[in-house]
């Protein structure tokens, strides 16, 4: 579903990716291979809703953040088993975080598992790299132990015999130094201060770095042995690494298969999460009607919900192009956006959260009205953007394209402006597509032939009894007293209820005084 | 008596003094070379001796066999079986073989990893780039073992480590001045910084001036423009950027504080620089003079 970057945001798309991204990397990487569903892909969104839906019911509320938590915590192992894959060395860190990614799947499954989940979408074991690893585990860790490769014992231990034999060879070297120039050569290196000492040093003391003031040295100890022993023990561990990542790379394709089932379920949880935090319903999909019953726009609701505003959800029944009236702050906008967020939620495979759901799989949604930040970008004004922006949303439209129009034209001459919405309003029935059009313009809906909705507005008398003293206050008012429902319009004037809402907005009453009267003797 | 030498050695005084006092000791220098490396390797060579498994990270990149930045020639930093390190997945060596433990932040140098050493090794050792990530490196490798965490530190990221209870020891030396009474002053300067003490309610003036960045000569001046009762406040010693004169005039002046302090507890003289040598004797004594603090030459094995 393809949708501009001012569309998107006010249809909540922005809004809704965010909700429904995955934690994971896989989850991310499987998103990024599916696009949103559109035409002819109906089938699919449905049985991926319907999922959804049915896992939202069967998993328990609190396991699902705790399995996502586990999902997130999974450490990446792509890049490591594709190295081992090519036969470049791993390191030990490497075999750490392989182990780590095992760990981290076997907490998914059992997080899975205490969330209800089944066993056809559980996380695989991945036994047979738990058990290549194993020797090397120490809880958590990783150490290249002495069971991965039958020479690594016996390398080790004469290391450790050598390096025993080194100190003590060091000690006496250290002795006869220290007898010879009066200075203790401890450490790796040590200071000889001119001052001090400035004769020749003995033969078994090595001159790192010299200045006018001092000499720093070092011990010449000559450990042939041990240097064998530290290339031997080198050697071995350099080979048990390669034996272990050829077993590792054998471990590809389960690894694989393991990050494909944790993308699937990332992706799958995280739209399990929004629908048990926002309800949702599979849509019939294939009909002629965009239409759904008691919908959410979760964008405004989640917004209100923090001011302590509740959301009235919106139901509404669209056949090609209707045309929506009402008051100001009566909810118009939000109606036609919640139209556009519910055909969102079934191109990303999310439930609409709506009691019931009739929709297409849209092409492309267009909102039209106001600027945009590209618009902006272009150096366009409010009527001029609105115009290029419905040129271009003609020349595109489909039937299988949703308009929302917010108050076309609203910036210029009202005779014109109309007369232009109404034609644009022609057109747009012309070309099929489904259109939801916000306006005060008297008339358009009866003089374009299309379907004519409004918001229900305010309660007869309602905001004349309401009065407020802040901001707040007037808010609340106005939210009490509007009756948000879309319903079928009758003729005659669209409401607005402007000068009501601007007394109850706190404008001086002189001047709403004034535009009633200027109003009334029209 | 000063300057003495005793039946313990000026390192095994260092180290008892230094972990007596803390968990964790950090190691910052006036200046390049200024012997803090040297005094690192002194604390683990006792801790070894003693068998005690230390842990061990660096606020900076040490171990390399050269200086990063000036191909100054450094100490290396060879491991004992049992150590802590913490360092990035890039520098752990190959052989002898490291025990992973478990994964930290990030650092320049690729993902900080806790390890244990398992036969003697030399590494580089590098720890995360931020101090704020350090302090809770210190945290983690004091988790993971039961000695000592010792930390080869840099006097200018010392600053978020403030506050806490680690041991700071500051290395001094030739490095920083071509006389002995210079090398004390600078050091002097730069404890009397380090310990700026932290609030006491109890000892505060009514007025409190809060500085919330750095402290510095303009500051100063402002100040001292109207000498008063006040208690200066500043958020940690680091802070605190003017020197000498200056700073002695504006502690004089006023009750200078800082909210989270540093522990200072002892001091390392190197009498060798690329130039000049100082009498070593005469060089920890200065320096204990002009600090106040326990001085300790560990190559020369002196003590004041």
């Amino acid at each position: 579903m393809n949708a501009d970057a001012t569309s998107a945001a006010r249809i909540g798309l922005d809004w809704l990716r965010t909700a429904v991204a995955p934690v994971g990397a896989f989850g991310r990487r499987h998103d990024d291979a599916r696009p949103p569903y559109g035409p002819g892909d109906e089938a699919r969104a449905h049985d991926e809703i319907a999922g959804v839906v049915a896992l939202a019911a069967q998993l328990d509320r609190d396991g699902v953040p705790r399995a996502r938590a586990a999902l997130r915590a999974v450490p990446e192992p792509t890049p490591i088993v594709a190295r081992a894959r090519v036969g470049d060395p791993l390191s030990d860190v490497d075999f750490y975080e392989l182990g780590r990614f095992v760990d981290a799947v076997a907490a998914v499954a059992r997080a899975w598992d205490a969330a209800g989940g089944d066993t056809a979408r559980r996380p695989p074991a991945l036994d047979a790299l738990r058990t290549l690893l194993a020797p090397g585990r120490e809880g958590a860790g990783f150490y290249l132990a002495d069971a991965f490769a039958p020479g690594l014992r016996a390398a080790r231990e004469t290391l450790a015999a050598e390096e025993t034999a080194f100190e003590t060879r060091r000690e006496a070297i250290a002795a006869r130094v220290r007898d010879a120039i009066g200075i203790d050569p401890a450490g790796d290196e040590f200071v000889v201060l001119r001052d001090v000492y400035d004769g020749p040093l003995p033969d078994d003391v090595l001159v790192v770095r010299e200045t006018p003031t001092y000499r720093a040295a070092a011990l010449r100890v000559v450990a042939p042995a041990r240097d064998a022993a530290l290339a031997r023990l080198a050697d071995e561990e350099e080979a048990a690494r390669r034996a272990l990542a050829e077993q590792v790379a054998r471990e590809a394709d389960a690894v694989a298969a393991a990050t494909d089932v944790l993308g699937a379920l990332d992706r799958t949880l995280a739209r399990v999460a929004f629908a048990q935090r926002w309800g949702g319903c599979v849509p019939s999909f294939g009909g002629t009607q965009l239409a759904f019953t008691e919908a959410t726009f979760a964008p405004l609701a989640d917004a209100l919900a923090a001011r302590g505003r509740r959301y009235t959800p919106v139901t509404l029944a669209l056949d090609g192009v209707a045309v929506l009236t009402g008051p100001n702050m009566g909810g118009k906008s939000a109606a036609l956006a919640t139209a556009g967020f519910v055909c969102a939620c079934a191109a990303l495979g999310v439930p609409p959260p709506a009691r019931a759901a009739a929709l297409p799989l849209l092409g492309a949604v267009t909102w039209i009205g106001g600027e945009g930040p590209e618009d902006c970008a272009r150096l366009l004004s409010s009527y001029a953007a609105e115009v290029v922006r419905a040129r271009e949303t003609l020349a595109a439209a489909t039937p299988r394209a949703l308009v929302l129009v917010d108050e076309f034209a609203r910036t210029t001459g009202p005779r014109e402006g109309r007369a232009l919405l109404v034609a644009f309003v022609e057109a747009l029935r012309a070309r099929g597509a489904f259109a939801l059009v916000a306006t005060h313009f008297d008339g358009v809906a009866r003089a374009a032939g299309v379907a004519h909705l409004q918001i229900a507005g305010l309660r007869e008398h309602a905001l004349n009894a309401l009065d407020a003293n802040d901001l707040d206050a007037a808010l609340d008012a106005i939210n009490a007293a509007m009756d948000y429902r879309v319903v079928a319009a009758h003729d005659g004037e669209a409401p607005s209820d402007a000068l009501a809402l601007a007394r109850l907005l706190g404008l001086d009453d002189d001047v709403v005084a004034r535009a009633r009267a200027l109003h009334d003797a029209r | 008596m000063p300057g003495s030498k005793s039946s313990t050695s000026a390192p095994e005084a260092l180290y008892a003094l230094a972990t007596a006092a803390a968990r964790s000791v950090i190691v910052v220098g006036t200046a390049k070379n200024a012997g803090k490396t040297t005094t690192f390797n002194a604390l683990r060579a006792v801790a070894q001796r003693r068998g005690v498994a230390v842990a061990v990270t660096s606020i900076g990149r040490d171990g390399e066999p050269s200086d990063a930045l000036d191909a100054e020639p450094k100490p290396r930093v060879r491991l004992a079986p049992g150590t802590l390190v913490a360092l990035p997945a890039g520098l752990v060596p190959r052989s002898p073989a490291l025990a992973i433990l478990e994964r930290g932040g990030e650092s320049a140098l690729g993902t900080v990893v806790f390890a244990r050493v398992v036969l003697p090794t030399r590494c580089e050792i590098a720890g995360p780039p931020t101090a704020r990530a350090m302090r809770a490196t210190i945290d983690r490798l004091r988790a993971l073992g039961a000695g000592p965490v010792l930390v080869d530190g840099a006097i200018d990221r010392v600053a978020p480590l403030a506050g806490g209870d680690d041991a700071v020891i500051l290395a001094t030396g030739a490095a920083s001045g071509a006389t002995v009474a210079r090398v004390a002053a600078a050091a002097a300067d730069a404890v009397a910084r380090l310990t700026l003490p932290g609030r006491d309610p109890a000892r505060e003036f009514d007025e409190v001036v809060h500085l919330g960045g750095a402290l510095d000569a303009r500051d100063a001046e402002e100040l001292l423009a109207n000498p008063r009762d006040a208690t200066v406040v500043v958020d940690d010693p680091t802070r605190v950027v003017v020197r000498g004169a200056l700073l002695a005039r504006l502690r004089a002046a006023f009750d200078l504080r800082c909210e989270r302090a540093l522990r200072v507890v002892a001091c390392t003289t190197s009498p060798v620089g690329r130039d000049a040598s100082l009498a070593p004797r005469a060089l920890v004594e200065a320096v204990a003079r002009a600090t106040g603090l326990p001085t300790f030459d560990v190559v020369a094995d002196i003590a004041a």
